[in-house]
């Protein structure tokens, strides 16, 4: 090799645009997480009560201002919908901010238990490849042929709607990815020189398994996971939106947008399309967080 | 024109080199990367001529900016590479001012170029014949019949048999031999007045190698081009080039005809990568104690077989192979690749456990100890990779990678550890500070170091060493050659040097086994089988081999034939001697007979029947 001039890819990209993704992805995340640590404490309702107030539009786009110096200023008596109620006189503005703790703490959780164990059963299945492995890859291929969402409908329809079974549903359809991603890193790891070199030196099996060759197949995984967590907390909306997700008056983005559809014909878009963006946005942040984390690590 | 008519008419047209038209002038030529805001030029001022039908050789270390300066000189650069300036004149035309239409013109009509790695140069999705034609096209009017003539015309000049079969097939279904020729054939065929050969033989096996640049140099004498041979070989400069330009930090340092260069380089870099050639092993101290040395290690009638999938077939990699590893001594391991000289030092180890047999090592038989034995022995065998960048875990300091061995084999305190490292890592000749940076970014030498340091832990006796310099850069090469000549004479340890580079082993070892398909062929000192090979094989091998020597160039002698046909399905191995059915010497008993490691006159064990008879001619290898 002579060509150690030889730019790699990251370098042949425009660098603003990365940075410019990463930091809007990055950005987005925080905002989820720090939401679902404090969303349902900061907003201006409750948002599990309802209030009489029923199906108030949001103030048009011109009121905003007066309504948020005034809001300041304190010479409301009631906080403003920002985002109007909806049918029930819940306020739609405190229960989107709300939301990521359901939504949020079900897709990380559910994501950590897949990525755990999808780890563990991909190294086993990456480095011992025999009968029993290789019956397991079929085992996870059949799993994976079903849609997702399907799988986890059919779960938690057969376990019974509470937040357990959704986190167990979800883990369950996700662990396949993660068994592949990581038996196939495992597969080209454990045949590197370090691995033998390893060997050579009187390391046992497991020792090299779980000191060498895990810690350097978990990249693959890792990057997936950030891209999964968008797509559970879809999921986890899309259950709800079915009936078969967290029961009400949880707030949660799914639940709310399948409550408000029935409004949308009467012209009330509100209790619908704000949750709907909010999970855009979210499934978007993590993605092109995922993205971003992905693009660094195949150049390095 | 023979080789000798043409190698004649080489010499007289160096007798008067100034007097030879000059093809291509570079002057002060600079090739930029911007790299965090700051240009790195890789290529800084680069000056040199070639003068028509001359062979130069351009040789650098891994970064030296070879290649960069390569493409610049047909006016590329990769992005977001740029030519910064300089000139580079080919024909009187600076072809850095040309419009871009016409210097595409110049590109593989006047300048052909070949680069590494033949076989992804190829398109896969055309037959051969097809794409030497296009080759052809773009630069000469044809059309149909006559560009699958002029195809195979040239696939016949670069020496591939039966060409009209060949100009019928896909990249995937030549070797990687076949496919470089196909791309001389390419890049020859509009006759270019310049050849441009970016290290054309990395990766191809020492006798192919030595076709390829024959077939190469024949070529272009016919032609009447002139080549630039960019290599890391010192052996290919010595044998093809007229003149060495040495390129070190974006510049040419040395300019000087190939024999002034080895007998009298100026530039310390030259010197550097020379000193091994100057002091002929002399000061390395080989010399071994008289009346022998005490066996550490030996291995008898060791097999590896691996079964192949879906069959009930198997390949023999290793056939009955025994050797005998002196305390302080070094055992060449050579054989081209296939020939199961990698696998003889993973079975000595027991990464891969060996079919039957044994090693015994010190008294006791590896093969026969329970694993957890096995796995204590280690800390006394160890193990050198090939690849350097493969075989230090990317994500551990170099502190804990040589903290490790001693994690697993000695009950040292933390503190003892460190120091330990720090000993280790003084003894390879690297910085301290290295100590807690990663792998990453580290040069091959320098990481080839790491790896002894680690095998030297636990201050092993015996050390497999895997063709430790085949990756390395000729500075670094030198440097590790002396570090373990040095290591082995400070800390007594014995050596199996694995390599195809005899340069390499003619300075390294005590003793050398020629390996061919699984078996030891011929067994002996260097001395024994360098100068006198008895082998057909090793006889073959070592002709093939390029020994950094001007004064006895290949181009300037008769080459005995090489073997002809390819090595023989280590799946259906012939009854007889392996090399029966490419062996210039065989008779109608070789193909009936399996043959037996018999000692010879000149004091090496052969495993040919003929030569033991002394019915071989001798063969001079002149070289040790």
């Amino acid at each position: 090799m002579s060509s150690q001039h030889a730019l790699s890819q990251s370098d042949l990209l425009p660098r603003r645009r990365r940075d410019w993704l990463f930091g809007l992805g990055l950005t987005i995340v925080i905002i989820v997480v720090a939401l679902a640590v404090v969303g349902p404490y900061i907003g201006p309702y409750d948002p599990t009560l309802t209030t009489p107030n029923v199906s108030v539009p949001p103030p048009s786009l011109s009121e905003i201002p007066g309504l948020f110096s005034a809001w300041i200023s304190g010479t409301l008596e009631a906080p403003p919908n920002w985002m109007g109620t909806d049918a029930s006189g819940f306020d739609v503005f405190s229960r989107v901010i709300a939301a990521p703790r359901t939504d949020l703490v079900i897709a990380l959780v559910a994501n950590g238990l897949s990525l755990l164990l999808g780890v563990f059963l991909g190294l086993i299945a990456g480095y011992y490849r025999n009968t029993a492995t290789e019956l397991m890859m079929r085992v996870s291929d059949v799993m994976q042929s079903f849609p997702v969402f399907i799988s986890a409908m059919v779960l938690v329809a057969l376990a019974g709607r509470s937040t357990t079974n959704i986190v167990i549903a979800l883990a369950f359809v996700y662990t396949p990815i993660y068994v592949r991603l990581t038996r196939a890193e495992v597969m080209s790891q454990k045949v590197r020189g370090f691995v033998e070199a390893a060997r050579a030196l009187g390391n046992t099996e497991l020792s090299i398994a779980i000191r060498h060759v895990l810690p350097n197949s978990l990249t693959p995984a890792l990057i997936q996971a950030s891209v999964t967590i968008g797509f559970a907390i879809l999921l986890t909306a899309g259950l709800s939106f079915v009936g078969a997700g967290v029961r009400p008056p949880t707030p949660e983005w799914g639940l709310m947008i399948s409550t408000g559809a029935n409004q949308i014909i009467l012209g009330e878009w509100w209790p619908s399309v704000f949750p709907g963006i909010a999970i855009s946005l979210t499934v978007f942040g993590f993605a092109v967080l995922g993205n971003a984390l992905e693009r660094r690590y195949d150049a390095s | 024109m023979t080789r000798l008519e043409a190698a004649a008419l080489q010499a007289s047209s160096m007798i008067e080199p100034t007097t030879a038209r000059t093809v291509l002038s570079v002057e002060n030529l600079v090739v930029g990367y911007p790299v965090d805001g700051r240009m790195i030029k890789p290529v800084d001022g680069l000056s040199f001529k070639v003068r028509e039908r001359e062979v130069v050789g351009l040789i650098g270390d891994a970064g030296s900016g070879k290649s960069t300066a390569a493409l610049a000189l047909l006016g590329l650069a990769r992005a977001p590479g740029k030519i910064l300036g300089g000139k580079v004149e080919f024909d009187g035309r600076d072809l850095l001012k040309l419009p871009d239409a016409e210097i595409r013109a110049i590109r593989g009509r006047d300048i052909g170029i070949i680069v590494q790695n033949p076989r992804s140069s190829l398109n896969p999705m055309l037959r051969i014949g097809k794409q030497i034609g296009y080759a052809y096209q773009a630069h000469n009017a044809a059309s149909g019949q006559q560009l699958r003539r002029k195809a195979i015309d040239m696939l016949r000049m670069v020496g591939i048999n039966d060409p009209e079969r060949r100009a019928d097939s896909y990249a995937h279904e030549l070797s990687g031999g076949m496919a470089q020729r196909a791309l001389i054939a390419m890049a020859l065929s509009s006759k270019p007045k310049l050849l441009i050969a970016d290290e054309p033989t990395s990766g191809l096996d020492v006798t192919i190698q030595a076709q390829f640049l024959d077939e190469m140099w024949n070529t272009v004498q016919q032609t009447g081009s002139a080549i630039l041979l960019i290599t890391q070989e010192l052996g290919t400069l010595a044998n093809y080039c007229d003149r060495v330009l040495v390129l070190h930090e974006g510049r040419i340092v040395e300019d000087a005809p190939v024999r002034e260069f080895f007998a009298n380089p100026q530039h310390p870099y030259s010197q550097q990568i020379l000193k091994l050639q100057r002091e002929r092993g002399s000061s390395l101290g080989l010399e071994l104690p008289e009346g022998g040395v005490k066996p550490l290690l030996q291995t008898r009638d060791l097999r590896k077989t691996f079964a192949v999938q879906h069959t009930k077939k198997t390949i023999q990699a290793v056939d009955k192979v025994s050797l005998s590893i002196g305390r302080g001594e070094t055992l060449g391991l050579v054989g081209e690749s296939g020939s199961g000289k990698t696998t003889v030092g993973r079975c000595l180890l027991r990464l891969l456990e060996p079919t039957s047999g044994s090693v015994v090592f010190d008294g006791e038989d590896l093969v026969k100890l329970p694993p957890n034995d096995m796995r204590r022995y280690r800390s006394k065998l160890q193990i050198v990779f090939q690849d350097p960048f493969d075989s230090l875990n990317p994500r551990w300091t170099i502190r804990r990678i040589l903290c490790e061995p001693l994690d697993l084999h000695s009950n040292l305190s933390a503190a003892d550890k460190n120091k330990r490292a720090e000993e280790l890592i003084d003894l390879v000749d690297l910085d301290r500070t290295l100590l807690d940076r990663k792998p990453r970014g580290l040069g091959a030498g320098a990481l080839q170091r790491i790896n002894i340091a680690r095998a030297l832990a636990c201050n092993p006796e015996f050390i497999v060493l895997d063709e430790p310099t085949s990756v390395l850069s000729p500075r670094a090469r030198v440097g590790l050659i002396e570090l373990l000549v040095r290591l082995q004479k400070e800390l007594g340890i014995s050596y199996l040097f694995i390599s195809h580079d005899l340069t390499t082993v003619r300075y390294l070892c005590h003793k050398v086994s020629v390996m061919y398909l699984g078996q030891i062929v011929e067994t002996g000192t260097v001395e024994q089988v360098f100068s006198r090979p008895q082998h057909p094989y090793s006889q073959a091998l070592l002709s093939a081999h390029l020994f950094p020597d001007p004064t006895n160039r290949r181009v300037d002698k008769v080459i005995p034939a090489a073997l002809e046909g390819e090595i023989p399905s280590p799946i259906d191995l012939p009854i007889g001697c392996y090399l029966a059915s490419r062996c210039p010497h065989v008779v109608e008993a070789c193909r009936s007979t399996p043959q037996t490691l018999e000692p010879v006159d000149t004091g090496q064990e052969v495993r040919c029947w003929r030569a033991a008879a002394g019915e071989i001619t001798a063969f001079k290898g002149a070289h040790a």
